[in-house]
């Protein structure tokens, strides 16, 4: 059962469009799993529409307001335009599936990443990492797959750290995580996710992470590895 | 504000209504003319009525305009996203299904996109046009069907599920897909825990006839 959803502020900036593409790609997986999430979005969604669009505005001053040196073309010629197209959209545009495969286990990409663009996958011990080039600075985007019995070593993060659960489970001090599980940490949080069977994340981070135990600081090459 | 996800003030539920009804109606103003903008964007789909788009493009293209200019700061790429936005409304009216939601709501997921994929250009310097993998149009709005469509563990089992009395389907669907307790459920379809439990129970003894025993 998924137990860890994105907070309302962030569904809020996810409908907005306010979101780096790599979060908002996150709540759009997070609430395709999630009926939950799913209804809060629609919600919040038509709320803002009705917003946008109610402010009482009439076409004659609204077209005034818009100058012809604001656009090239007066609303009539756009129209005009936009109406001699006879293109129509194809109703239903069937998507391939994209797969991908770590370790020898193949997994299917949610249809929210099928087009990204997706670089070389690396490997460290059971980690392996493909990056997510969403082009976002200092936002890294990766697909993490940890392989059976593997685990991060505990952590924590100087900025925002998303870990989105795709496929598989793991656990930490916190607890169990199931697919669809959405997990938005910051820098006052620690974890050390590890599991059993092996599992696919999705995960954000705004900066290389912090390793806090002994031994482990050794590792930290493996933060910037993951993040 | 802190707002916690737990927390989160839920929508006005109807207790007649089915809990994957969706209420698209609830909270809409009177300043907006819902009926007549879908009348007018059906008449686009079927008809390719200019003047329906003309009305329609009066509507919302100074509102888009002006919504766009605050998000871009560019009068020039303001007037970008209004034909990008307008034109996709003359392309895609036939997608607009009025029972899944309001014109309003499908133009804004319109907006919404074409400006998201604008300010990528900008600053990601990106032309993945990612707007429609993150917000799909056609399934942007909640039914029943897209909202586990996903599921893909789900879809045998869903088939069959769709097999049953609709009241069992309910308590079904809550129960695994929306993994609500049998208490929550109770409280959201305003009926008895028993009536939960043995509807419940109903639906499992035929799920498991079709679904054969090693499922359980
Ligand atoms: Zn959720």
């Amino acid at each position: 059962m998924i137990k860890h959803h994105p907070k309302l502020e962030l569904l809020q900036s996810f409908v907005d469009g306010d979101l780096p593409a790599s979060l908002a790609a996150g709540i759009a997986i997070h609430a395709d799993m999630c009926a939950f999430c799913q209804q809060k979005i629609g919600h919040l969604t038509e709320q803002v529409a009705e917003a946008s669009f109610e402010q009482d505005l009439s076409p004659k001053s609204a077209v005034i307001d818009i100058s012809p040196e604001i656009s090239a073309m007066s609303f009539d010629e756009i129209i005009d335009q936009i109406t001699a197209s006879n293109d129509v959209e194809p109703a239903a545009v069937v998507h391939e599936e994209r797969l991908i495969t770590f370790k020898g286990m193949e997994y299917t990409l949610p249809n929210t990443l099928r087009n990204m663009e997706l670089g070389k996958t690396a490997q460290i011990g059971k980690l392996s990492r493909a990056r997510l080039n969403l082009g976002e600075g200092e936002i890294h985007t990766n697909l993490l797959h940890i392989g059976p019995g593997g685990s991060i070593p505990e952590h924590t993060h100087k900025g925002f750290e998303l870990t989105l659960l795709l496929a598989g489970t793991f656990a930490d001090e916190q607890g169990e995580y199931v697919a669809g599980d959405f997990i938005m940490l910051d820098k006052r949080h620690q974890h050390q996710p590890a599991t059993e069977h092996g599992c696919l994340c999705y995960t954000v981070a705004n900066d290389a992470l912090h390793f806090t135990q002994g031994i482990n600081k050794l590792l930290n090459p493996i933060g910037a590895f993951i993040y | 504000m802190q707002l916690v996800h737990s927390e989160l003030p839920s929508h006005r539920t109807d207790a007649t209504s089915s809990i994957m009804t969706y209420a698209t109606s609830s909270n809409m103003t009177n300043k907006i003319d819902h009926p007549q903008l879908c009348q007018w964007l059906k008449s686009i789909a079927v008809d390719r009525d200019k003047q329906a788009f003309t009305e329609v493009f009066s509507f919302f293209a100074p509102k888009i305009k002006r919504i766009a200019q605050s998000k871009i700061n560019s009068e020039a790429l303001a007037a970008e996203v209004v034909q990008d936005t307008m034109s996709n409304v003359w392309r895609k009216a036939h997608l607009f299904d009025d029972s899944k939601g309001a014109a309003t709501t499908w133009v804004y997921t319109i907006m919404r996109n074409v400006t998201f994929d604008l300010l990528r250009k900008m600053k990601a310097n990106k032309e993945d046009n990612l707007s429609d993998d993150i917000w799909p149009l056609a399934e942007s709005l909640n039914t029943e069907e897209e909202v586990f469509s996903d599921h893909i563990q789900s879809r045998n089992l869903q088939g069959i599920i769709d097999t049953l009395p609709e009241n069992q389907q309910q308590v079904v669907k809550g129960f695994y897909f929306m993994e609500m307790s049998q208490e929550q459920l109770a409280v959201h379809l305003d009926l008895p825990l028993g009536t939960i439990k043995s509807r419940l129970r109903l639906a499992l003894g035929k799920l498991k006839l079709k679904l054969g025993d090693h499922h359980d």
